[in-house]
């Protein structure tokens, strides 16, 4: 299993010593669908890697400083069309730990910026991006009915010259699911990085990026979020962390969370449940050339997903929809 | 787009710039970008100052001793509206 | 997977696994001149899978995808499967290539200088470059030319060519029979055969060449020729390199150096013959 080898790779990365011409064709084509290719190229380092490979890696970090260069401007963009707004703006994820020079940072593929901000400012903030260039994405009515009623963030904008897209929270998970973590008190603990960007403080990135994975995620990325947790957790205190993941209620996700990701890319120590297992099943399910395995778990996965984030009547008209548009899991 | 009052030029580095026949390319560093630009953009860029803000109107009298602006009220509105969509590219530092 | 074989291109080696056996057989026969390269570390890896479990057997369909893919990308039958291997291919060079700057261009070698030929599909560029191919020239690829960053040379990428409807006809005039791959009829692009580049091509698959003429070819109307001004081909390269935004001020430096080192026409034909004599004037009157 290719997934297993990515893994084994991130924890050890002197283990690539051992690999023949296959086991890198599967560890690159792993860490390619995983988007952890960069992170994989600065953690291995050109010393014990054959020459095609290095030439991969130089590639992969080429991308990566690209992919950290866009997302910079991008925060940058952001924070000098809301200047005249009085909040910070706090980045979220991959632009927040590339912004604050965090580990989780190093080699990350990044994308859409999404930042958080305060549910009574979301008409100020959207007026102001509006006013500098960017624009709702085409989309059907009953779409933006859903993102506006249910999601924790405006729809999608994109920048009409960039091209690139900026999700605006209010809160980390969906007002439909289960769990309300307190964005507020979120907002509240914000640290600094540089004059308008703001970024949440080491436990509550945790808890983030936990709660996105396992209450709201299919699972879909999960390495590499797992990856994140792994670094993250560096900075965090653990007793801080474990009373504010019970003030978000979601106490049970973080601590999940730190189990998988010290059973992937930690000691190994940590005493897995059985679900633990499935999830960890399902994380690694990988083939060597970077194909989805296990097409009927990740489906299930899917349902779930959905389900928590979802009461069951809600769930079934938006797959309802979802269906007549031709859309299907997996 | 905002009307910022002053403005100035970026950091020597922040920019490389290349001409072609009739056309300046800018690439910009931080974003990555390419811009093309005809004149007069390249002139204005050339009479901002780095560390000294300036107004569209002080651009103007800056312009004006080397080139034939014609109606000084339109060219220092023209060279206000080209500053300001400069600053929205993160071409110059508005203040 | 089940099905597979690893194939140098230039300077790239692919990697290219299938559900089924055929399409594989079918590269191994056509790509027979090209180093194969049995468990060499691949720097792409393409994947023909069927598009669900059942339709690997069912009117067999096929999803190309690998470590660059578009999820929107049509399936295709499996009568097409060559056709499927050579796009999961492009597919990885057009999406995952940042050594050279990528140019969607055809291109062509004499004397150790360039002739470099881009414009839109149906242009013409890739049927007068395998034409150039079999009358002296050496093809260095009919669908993507690669600008070296440091030195401003041009690298060839000599896969098969694709020829697409009336160009079949043309070119099987030219070329013996077994350079020619099979007729695949009805395909989303109309009737395909692939074309063997001539051994010279293949063997000097590594060497490059500095760019001496860039030209925008269109089939079609009467015959003109006139140069084409730096700014409108900085403009219509940055548009027909998938990789240039990408590559950063790298890509910036190469193809402004580019622009400003090569002289560049736009020529309309209304053959293939007055094309190549139109080139042909053209190279020799060249500064």
């Amino acid at each position: 299993m290719s997934a297993a080898l990515l893994v084994q790779a991130l924890r050890q990365p002197a283990s690539v010593a051992a690999l023949d011409g296959a086991g890198w064709n599967a560890l690159i084509a792993a860490a390619r669908a995983e988007r952890l290719i960069g992170t994989l190229a600065l953690r291995i380092g050109d010393g014990p890697v054959p020459e095609p490979v290095r030439r991969i890696w130089a590639d992969a970090r080429r991308e990566a400083e690209r992919e950290t260069r866009q997302a910079l401007w991008e925060a940058d963009r952001a924070a000098a069309a809301l200047a005249d707004w009085d909040g910070p703006v706090v980045l979220l994820k991959g632009t927040a730990y590339a912004a604050a020079g965090l580990t989780a940072g190093e080699g990350r593929f990044i994308g859409d910026l999404d930042i958080l901000v305060p549910r009574g400012a979301m008409a100020d903030v959207e007026q102001r991006l509006i006013a500098a260039g960017w624009e709702w994405v085409k989309q059907d009515p009953y779409d933006d009915a859903y993102y506006r009623q249910w999601m924790h963030e405006l729809p999608p904008l994109i920048h009409r010259d960039r091209d690139r897209m900026i999700d605006v929270h209010h809160t980390i998970l969906p007002l439909t699911a289960r769990q309300k973590p307190d964005a507020d008190a979120m907002l509240a603990a914000a640290v600094p990085i540089t004059g308008k960007l703001y970024i949440l403080s080491p436990e509550d990135r945790v808890c983030h990026a936990a709660a996105h994975m396992l209450a709201d995620g299919d699972l879909a990325g999960g390495l590499r979020n797992l990856w994140d947790i792994h670094c993250l957790l560096a900075d965090a205190d653990l007793r801080k962390l474990d009373a504010r993941a019970r003030r978000h209620g979601i106490a049970p996700h973080v601590r999940q969370a730190q189990r998988l990701a010290d059973a992937l890319y930690g000691t190994g120590k940590a005493r897995l449940t059985l679900w633990d297992r499935i999830v960890l099943r399902r994380l690694l399910a990988r083939d060597g050339w970077g194909g989805e395995s296990r097409k009927l778990l990740r489906s299930a996965f899917y349902i779930r997903s959905h389900w928590l984030r979802m009461p069951p009547l809600m769930l079934a008209r938006h797959l309802l929809t979802k269906w007549r548009k031709g859309h299907r899991p997996g | 787009m905002t009307r910022l009052s002053r403005y100035c030029r970026l950091e020597r580095d922040a920019i490389a710039a290349c001409a072609l026949d009739g056309m300046t390319l800018l690439y910009h560093r931080a974003s990555g970008q390419t811009h093309m630009v005809i004149s007069p953009v390249p002139e204005i860029l050339d009479a901002l100052d780095e560390t000294r803000p300036a107004s569209p109107a002080d651009i103007h009298r800056h312009m004006s001793q080397r080139y034939e602006l014609g109606d000084a009220a339109e060219a220092v509105a023209l060279i206000g509206a080209h500053l300001a969509e400069l600053a929205g590219l993160g071409l110059v530092r508005g203040l | 997977m089940k099905h597979h074989i690893t194939i140098g291109i230039g300077p790239a080696v692919f990697r290219v696994g299938s559900a089924w056996r055929d399409p594989i057989d079918r590269l191994a026969s056509l790509y027979a001149a090209y180093p194969v390269l049995p468990g060499a570390i691949a720097d792409f890896s393409v994947r023909l899978e069927p598009v669900s479990p059942l339709r690997r057997w069912l009117r067999p369909s096929i999803f190309i995808t690998g470590d660059h893919g578009l999820a929107e990308a049509a399936p295709m039958s499996l009568a097409h499967g060559l056709l499927a291997a050579e796009m999961g291919m492009n597919l990885q060079m057009a999406l995952g290539w940042r050594r050279h700057l990528l140019l969607h261009a055809s291109s062509v070698e004499k004397d150790g200088r360039v002739l470099v030929m881009t414009g839109e599909s149906g242009s013409g560029k890739s049927t007068l470059a395998a034409q150039l191919g079999e009358r002296g020239w050496r093809l260095m690829g009919d669908e993507f030319a690669l600008l070296d960053l440091e030195s401003g040379w041009i690298f060839p990428f000599p896969r098969l060519v694709s020829l697409k409807n009336s160009a079949i006809g043309v070119l099987a005039a030219d070329v013996p029979e077994q350079r020619m791959g099979p007729l695949l009829a009805g395909t989303a692009k109309g009737d395909i055969r692939h074309l063997v580049p001539r051994s010279t091509a293949i063997d000097r698959m590594e060497a490059g060449g500095q760019p001496a003429l860039l030209l925008f070819p269109r089939f079609g109307g009467d015959a003109d020729i006139r140069p084409v001004g730096q700014a409108e081909v900085f403009m219509r390269l940055t548009q027909a390199s998938t990789n240039y935004v990408a590559l950063g001020e790298a890509g910036f430096r190469a193809l402004t150096r580019f622009v400003q080192n090569v002289p560049a026409h736009a020529i309309d034909f209304p053959s293939g013959e007055q094309a190549i004599a139109m080139v042909e004037q053209l190279w020799a009157e060249r500064a």
